[in-house]
């Protein structure tokens, strides 16, 4: 099979996914009350006085079929419904709120992943030796810690002692730059990006400052998965015949780590991007409410406390729905690359 | 085997699953992490049993903290205790200071012992459970009801674990009516359609699939021949913030199990001494717990002792997004969730009121390495493949 077919084949496979997960988010909407479900189907903040008229124009009172129906169409045509916390529709609040989170996750993915694959290394290499204890006591003092905490602990060393990283997403002269003066253009919504953009690269260094600590505690939590999966495989990969094969024909073992064991280590790493995604996409829930990062993750956390004990129902789950998403997605993209770089899966 | 037969391969000291359990508990004694997460394991546990000689309780739920005063700020450790009751049970100081609201932070860090291993060992063991039915059914038999469990699974596995839990808590009602007579009739309908099937001679999943369908007729008929849906024992049953994640962590755990353990079977399945005990007739139930279960439990074991220190992880973030706990329940994510404004207070001194979110914090650490020591410890221990070398 080509690379091609095999990548039809399996984009035709999320469809059933992609529909199970929508299934899932419309069973969980069927445990509320049809007044709690109604506020699925509200556009405006005006409609949240006609309850009673929204349960009777989307049946909601009738069976789960009927309820299915409607509810399908609506998430279609791209409405899930009216967010009090954002005071927006979640369509519109998850666009606005996107561009934040993602440039936390567009600093922490890569170094989570070199730092990793780098640490891995260093403690296959000197394995049962001093860097090995180290690297290996560390992932597992990151597995252990709460992620809330850490991001607390971080918070009282780096800002309320020492003062140099501040939480947010920015300073008080970069929002006052970027909301009142009127001369601020965005591009592409990643403000450090767009700071350079602007001319104005103080407003990137203020971003990216307060960007430290956040980005700090997505690493430490997440980098113990990448460190235990490159130690294993290059574990493994120091074993094979190649690598005796080339220690033999004398080469340095600079040369027999880094261009023979570690590439042919690297593919097994790709298996544990999909626990990356899942990782990241909790951990921003987490850091942003830590660091009151205005992202998707915080509008989560305060959507499921709700205002005055009353939960922010189509946020939540709007939230959810986005993230089942885009872990199928990452999921996709991870077969295929796997698929690309390792022709023995296409003809499985 | 006769029980004669038994104590004597015992008392010869030939018995072979003692000599395994001999040279396991030998591996534990040989490697230093694991005896380091034993200990940690070892203490909370004795804190747990111990917490009412511990912290003597004063309420009638003795998982609410206990309230001295009601101080709206926090207080350091040595901070003397002025209701006089506790006093006369000779407690005289906040060893770990006071919480916001006079809530006393050693009573919540001892009882929140109690809370940790209710939360981790419940959640657990439901995951356990329903994953060892629903991954031997799919393991062992296949077919339809092994592709529909997958999928199944590969939905709810398709969400962050975090995430989903925060849909289900919100989602979950405070006040459950559930009809305990219609529960009780599926389960005897179900049930007893198997028994009649096996005795009817059908074989493998034919009974099963027998049942299922009387299940589902019955559904159908209760739901729609007599009104939506017929009710015949009803019972509300409140549930309280803790209930409800309780109830959403297992909903969001067992489809790592049942996945698992149903690659275990799959493994052991095609073995010469599984084919054997068929041959000479043993029935299915006979064959999964005796010779399948035996030999494919180790990675669920291992998979267990980690999953406790994580589900507890997620419990203590759903309390400090505030969907978990209540506040002044003896929770530890709970009392650093109610820690939060005392972080960066503009007191001078910024580690001022340190007590209130560092000594729940390393509660939570402590329990977690330990359950993870444990884990780790058993991999190596219990992986069949290393466990000579």
């Amino acid at each position: 099979m080509g690379l091609g077919t095999y990548i039809v084949r399996r984009v035709l496979l999320i469809i059933p996914t992609l529909l199970g997960v929508v299934l899932l988010i419309f069973a969980v909407t069927q445990m509320f009350t049809p007044a709690q479900r109604a506020t699925l189907y509200i556009r405006s903040e005006r409609q949240a006085n006609q309850i009673n008229e929204i349960i009777r124009i989307y049946h909601l009172n009738e069976s789960v079929l009927v309820q299915f129906k409607d509810w399908f169409s609506q998430l279609l045509q791209g409405n899930l419904g009216y967010s009090l916390t954002a005071a927006a529709p979640v369509m519109q609040a998850m666009f606005q709120k996107l561009p934040a989170t993602f440039e936390l996750v567009v600093w922490s993915l890569p170094i989570t992943v070199l730092l990793g694959i780098y640490l891995g290394v260093q403690s296959a290499v000197h394995r049962d030796k001093l860097p090995d204890h180290v690297t290996r006591t560390l992932a597992i003092i990151g597995y252990s810690l709460p992620t809330f905490w850490l991001g607390i602990m971080l918070m009282a060393i780096f800002f309320a002692d020492l003062g140099w990283f501040p939480p947010e997403r920015m300073g008080t002269a970069a929002s006052t730059f970027i909301y009142v003066s009127g001369s601020w253009h965005t591009y592409t919504g990643l403000l450090t990006i767009d700071g350079l953009l602007n001319g104005q690269p103080w407003i990137t260094l203020d971003v990216l400052r307060h960007m430290v600590l956040p980005t700090m505690t997505l690493i430490i939590i997440n980098i113990a998965l990448i460190m235990r999966v490159m130690r294993s495989s290059m574990l493994e990969a120091l074993g094979k015949g190649y690598v005796i094969a080339a220690r033999a024909k004398g080469l340095s073992n600079v040369q027999v780590v880094n261009k023979h064991a570690r590439r042919n280590a690297l593919i097994p790493v790709m298996t544990v991007a999909g626990l990356l995604t899942a990782g990241l996409l909790t951990g921003v829930v987490i850091t942003e409410t830590v660091f009151n990062i205005d992202g998707i993750g915080r509008w989560a956390a305060i959507a499921a406390g709700g205002s005055g004990g009353v939960p922010d129902i189509p946020a939540v789950l709007g939230f959810a729905l986005f993230t089942g998403i885009v872990y199928v997605f990452a999921n996709l993209i991870v077969d295929i690359m796997y698929a690309y770089i390792d022709p023995r899966i296409r003809l499985m | 085997m006769s029980i004669k037969s038994r104590w004597t391969e015992f008392r010869l000291g030939i018995r072979p699953a003692l000599d395994e359990l001999k040279f396991t508990m030998r591996q534990i004694r040989k490697s230093p992490l694991s005896i380091a997460g034993v200990v940690i394991i070892g203490i909370f546990a004795a804190i747990a049993i111990l917490a009412p000689v511990l912290a003597p309780s004063i309420t009638s739920d003795p998982y609410m903290m206990f309230h001295d005063g009601y101080s709206l700020i926090p207080l350091p450790p040595g901070t003397p205790i002025s209701d006089s009751y506790i006093r006369n049970l000779g407690w005289t100081v906040h060893y770990f200071g006071v919480a916001q609201g006079g809530l006393d932070i050693y009573y919540g860090c001892i009882w929140g012992t109690r809370t940790a291993f209710r939360i981790g060992v419940i959640v657990v063991a439901i995951g356990l459970a329903v994953g060892l039915v629903t991954g031997c059914l799919a393991g062992y038999y296949g077919g339809a009801i092994d592709e529909v469990l997958m999928r199944f699974t590969d939905i709810v596995l398709a969400f962050p674990g975090l995430i989903l839990a925060m849909a289900l808590v919100i989602a979950l009602p405070k006040e459950w009516s559930i009809d305990f007579g219609f529960i009780g009739l599926a389960i005897v309908i179900f049930l007893g359609l198997i028994i009649v099937g096996r005795s009817k001679k059908l074989t493998g999943i034919w009974p099963f699939m027998l049942g299922l369908l009387g299940l589902v007729a019955f559904v159908i008929v209760d739901t729609y021949a007599l009104g939506t849906p017929y009710p015949i024992f009803v019972q509300g049953i409140t549930l309280g913030s803790l209930d409800k994640v309780l109830i959403a962590l297992a909903l969001v755990g067992w489809p790592g199990y049942t996945r698992v353990i149903r690659g275990e079977i799959l493994r052991v399945r095609q073995e010469d001494y599984v084919e054997a005990s068929k041959a000479v007739g043993c029935s299915d139930l006979r064959i999964i717990a005796r010779h399948i279960l035996p030999n494919s439990i180790y990675p669920v074991v291992i998979m267990a002792s980690l999953d406790i220190g994580a589900v507890v992880l997620l419990a203590a973030a759903l309390s400090f997004l505030g969907i978990g706990a209540p506040i002044g329940f003896a929770d530890w994510g709970q009392m650093i969730s109610l820690a939060r404004n005392w972080i960066y207070s503009g007191a001078a001194n910024p580690w001022q009121y340190w007590y209130t979110y560092i000594i729940p914090g390393v509660f939570i650490f402590a329990f977690v390495l330990g359950w993870n020591l444990l884990g780790d410890a058993f991999r190596d221990i219990l992986d069949p493949t290393l466990r000579r070398k």
